[in-house]
């Protein structure tokens, strides 16, 4: 009986140990929810948006080999359904106020998108792709509102990654944007690859 | 140089072949010869051919062709050679021909119908050739060259050269970065004197007109523009003397990041320098940078670029900087990612700067009338006038800095002035400063500011703020108006990484009684996301005035409350732990009006439940109460809501006394949503509330 028992503690910690951790895995899902309807209210009314790929698997943050289904349930039984399904909080003040300032800006940068002035880049961020395309007396205008942008988009994935208590998931949370940016675009802006490289929607 | 150096070698070789054919031929009226592959070295002329038809003694007319000749670099290869002299003049003393046509078809510069003449003196060995009408670039380039025994002279004179030719000949070249757009022409003239191979002195005068052009990034390009340029070189033994005038009155030039409508703001520039090639140093005598209602200013220093600090001094003289043109065009494209990044700008300012081996040294500016407004309102200065003088070594250095009017968020801040002290990398008050805030003022008894290059600055502030009402810092705020003061001791105000910590205590007599504000910290506060903490205590607040402010309803009675760890950002409360409630053994009069207690009932979905019932309370105006209360601790959205004791199933809001008539408020909801809560309490004060009946 005593030879049997220690494994069974064993697995017992085991079982807290994954609960705690799994409960502050990213949730991607929600992330990407999230990300819409920011990203929708700051482009505003758009000709319908290609659908993007498919939410990243949420079992793909999950180093454990335990499936994604059963994980689900362990979830359940171990910590309260409401705490699991974690749903990413983007109602602070601090989030209105800078999704309303993009919300603004994006009426002036829109247009330098769909000239391919301006493309959307791979961490989340806006850059000038070819600055040919900007009248010479705006160049320092749309520059302005880049830097602008970009200060904006940064204090935003810092903060709903506070908003939501984790910190840490900032980059996670700009990497959801940064593929969400681009899903939710129309057709013909210019978006960059993480090797620099810019395409074409 | 190509044209030049392509004519000598020409004309060169046509003298050479004249002369051999004028000291065989003296006899004949007409000879012709064939002289097949002549060869010299890096040159080579295939099938050369000479006719001579003699007039007089001395006159003939000459007529030589080749199909083909390979000219040394950059001249390349040419084919079709023919030049045509109907008026050779052959004497003992000088060759000549007047006019002479020059006809061959260049791999370089196309097909050639060129004006020529040359003469040439035996006696000194003097040769001058012309060459008119060279095709080149779709413009015309004509040559004047004189080659003596004491040197030569050049004179060149082009027209009509177009730009997007010039600039792939250029590039080609590897003189010049590739043009991808290029529309427009330059025209030029140029007089060059040397001896042999060495360039004594020259003079080029240019004129660009060009109506767009542009590199492939764009950062290199210009619109409508019309530019005119002069140079002069002259050799000083081993060195350069330069100068250089350069005028642009039209058109718009974009210089990654700068920007200059020259039809606005015209420029004009000139400098004077010494190049001195073998140390590689340059002397620079003066530069003059003049654009109107932007900047105009003076330069002088000296520069060794094999130095690990190429500038060695650099002087320069803002005489005059004019706002908004020069903040526009040459501050603000370097500001993007600062809080200066957005700004309106008004004003002059002069300065003195100094360089010394690559690192400023000293800095002296005047500053007139001055208006800084930040576009996204969150600072302001107006009629900033002041003498900022600093230096990164030696003894401290006064500064004054004076302003009309300022403001920081919102708060308006009056007509102040600042005497400060100023060495290497500290700034610290001469004296007291008194900066008005509202009807108070902020007596600042100490300041120091530390600042490191590449480093978070750092400041300190010891001061004193003398009471200011709170119906204007109210009003100024936006917020509701209501009466009372402000004032407080502030012994420590650190800023330090960013962060703004307030030392000692904020008092607001206020309502009659006394709130204070204290642990007060504000993080990044010029950033999109500003952060702020404090904690606050009210004491002894009059109900009667408060609720009359807000038109609550009426209620009597004291109030005391606590704010714990209040946290703001972007100035809206995200969390805190606050609780209001009578205070312990109060005597003041208790009283809540029927509007009051129908307000509270309406908010944060309380429940109203009483003794009395609903229809009975139409008889009283307001009730006794024994203690009111509410208590809210704010996370994540959402309010944790108390009272001042349990009820069954809620608690008390407003907890009656025992004696009727009797009303008790009592609160079920224990959790409200905040956004939810204030817009209730916003929409209960603006207006006149229900009437219970």
């Amino acid at each position: 009986m005593k030879t049997l028992r220690i494994p069974m503690t064993m697995l017992l910690i085991l079982f807290a140990a994954a609960c705690v951790t799994i409960n502050v895995y990213f949730p991607a899902e929600a992330a990407e929810k999230a990300a819409d309807r920011i990203i929708k209210d700051v482009y505003g009314e758009q000709p319908a948006p290609s659908q993007g790929p498919a939410a990243e698997p949420q079992s793909r943050l999950q180093p454990e080999s335990v499936p994604a289904r059963y994980r689900y349930s362990l979830l359940d039984w171990l910590v309260s359904p409401a705490n699991a399904a974690a749903d990413l909080s983007v109602n602070t003040p601090a989030i209105s106020q800078l999704k309303a300032d993009m919300e603004q800006r994006h009426r002036q940068l829109a247009p330098h998108y769909a000239s391919g002035a301006v493309g959307m880049t791979h961490n989340g961020e806006i850059d000038i792709r070819d600055q040919t395309l900007i009248p010479l007396k705006d160049r320092n205008t749309v520059k302005q509102l880049v830097a602008k942008e970009n200060r904006d988009r940064g204090a935003l994935y810092t903060e709903i990654a506070r908003a939501n208590g984790h910190p840490e998931w900032e980059s996670e949370i700009r990497q959801t944007f940064a593929r969400r940016w681009v899903d939710n675009a129309p057709g013909g802006w210019w978006y960059s690859s993480a090797s620099g490289s810019w395409k074409q929607k | 140089m190509a044209p030049g150096r392509y004519a000598r070698t020409a004309g060169l070789l046509t003298v050479i072949l004249l002369a051999g054919v004028a000291l065989t031929a003296d006899a004949l009226e007409s000879i012709s010869l064939k002289l097949g592959r002549v060869a010299g070295p890096g040159w080579t002329v295939d099938e050369l051919e000479s006719r001579l038809v003699w007039r007089d003694a001395q006159r003939a007319a000459l007529l030589l062709t080749a199909t083909q000749a390979r000219l040394p670099e950059p001249l390349g290869t040419i084919g079709g050679l023919k030049l045509d002299c109907p008026d050779a003049l052959i004497a003992a003393d000088e060759l000549a021909c007047s006019h002479a046509r020059l006809e061959f078809s260049s791999e370089r510069i196309g097909p050639q119908q060129i004006r020529t003449g040359f003469r040439y003196r035996f006696s000194d060995r003097r040769l001058q050739l012309d060459l008119a009408n060279i095709r080149l670039d779709g413009g015309r380039v004509s040559i004047k060259a004189v080659q003596a025994a004491h040197g030569w002279d050049l004179a060149l004179q082009a027209d009509g050269l177009q730009l997007d030719a010039l600039a792939a000949r250029l590039a080609a070249a590897g003189i010049l970065p590739v043009l991808v757009k290029g529309v427009g022409t330059l025209a030029f003239s140029a007089q060059l004197k040397g001896t042999a191979a060495r360039l004594d002195a020259g003079q080029v005068s240019a004129r660009l007109q060009s109506s767009q052009f542009s590199d492939a990034e764009g950062s290199v390009a210009g619109e409508n523009l019309e530019l005119l340029v002069d140079a002069t070189v002259t050799a000083h033994g081993a060195s350069w003397g330069l100068s250089g005038e350069l005028s642009v009155q039209q058109g718009q030039v974009y210089i990654d990041p700068v920007f200059v409508d020259a039809t606005k703001t015209p420029v004009h520039a000139s400098t004077r320098f010494d190049w001195h090639p073998g140390r590689r140093r340059i002397s620079l005598h003066s530069f003059d940078y003049d654009q109107s209602k932007t900047v105009r200013l003076h330069a002088d220093g000296s520069l060794d670029l094999d130095a690990p600090a190429p500038l060695e001094v650099l002087a320069v003289d803002v005489e005059e900087g004019t706002f908004p043109g020069l903040y526009n065009t040459y501050f603000q494209p370097w500001l993007n990612d600062t809080v200066l990044a957005d700004l309106h700008t008004e004003g002059a300012l002069a300065g003195q700067l100094h360089w010394q081996d690559g690192r400023l040294a000293s800095a002296r500016l005047q500053l007139d009338g001055l208006t800084i407004n930040d576009r996204e309102a969150r600072f302001g200065v107006g009629g900033l006038d002041g003498r900022i003088d600093w230096a990164g070594q030696g003894p401290a250095r006064p500064s004054q800095l004076a302003w009309e009017q300022a403001q920081v968020y919102r708060v308006p801040l009056g007509r102040s002035q600042l005497r400060v002290e100023s060495a290497g990398s500290s700034v610290h008050l001469r004296e007291p400063a008194r900066i008005a805030v509202l009807d108070g003022e902020l007596q600042v008894e100490e300041f120091e500011l530390e600042y490191a290059p590449g480093a978070a600055s750092s400041w300190h502030v010891d001061g004193i703020l003398t009471p200011v009402s709170m119906s204007d810092l109210t009003r100024a705020l936006g917020w509701p108006e209501f009466g009372g003061k402000l004032s407080g001791v502030i012994p420590n105000v650190n800023y330090r990484d960013g962060e703004l910590a307030v030392g000692g205590m904020l008092l607001v007599r206020v309502f009659d009684g006394e709130v204070t504000l204290s642990n007060l910290r504000l993080a990044q506060p010029l950033s999109v996301v500003p952060r702020l903490w404090v904690d606050a205590r009210a004491s002894n607040i009059d109900l009667e005035t408060l609720t009359r402010t807000f038109s609550f309803g009426r209620i009597e009675g004291r109030l005391d409350g606590r704010v714990d760890e209040l946290r703001m950002e972007s100035w809206r409360p995200v969390a805190f732990d606050a609780a209001f409630a009578t205070p312990p053994g109060d005597k003041s009069r208790h009283r809540i009006s029927q509007k009051a207690v129908d307000n509270i009932s309406s908010i944060g979905g309380g429940g109203l439940s009483g003794a009395v019932s609903r229809s009975f309370m139409g008889f009283f105006k307001d009730f006794p109460y024994d203690r009111l209360g509410l208590s809210c601790r704010l996370e994540n959205g959402t309010c944790q809501m108390d009272g001042v004791a349990p009820a069954a199933k809620g608690y008390y809001i407003v907890k009656s006394r025992l004696l009727p008539p009797r009303l008790d408020v009592i609160g079920y909801a224990d959790r409200v949503d905040w956004e939810s809560l204030v817009s209730q309490l916003i929409a209960v004060t603006r207006t006149q509330g229900a009437v219970v009946k």
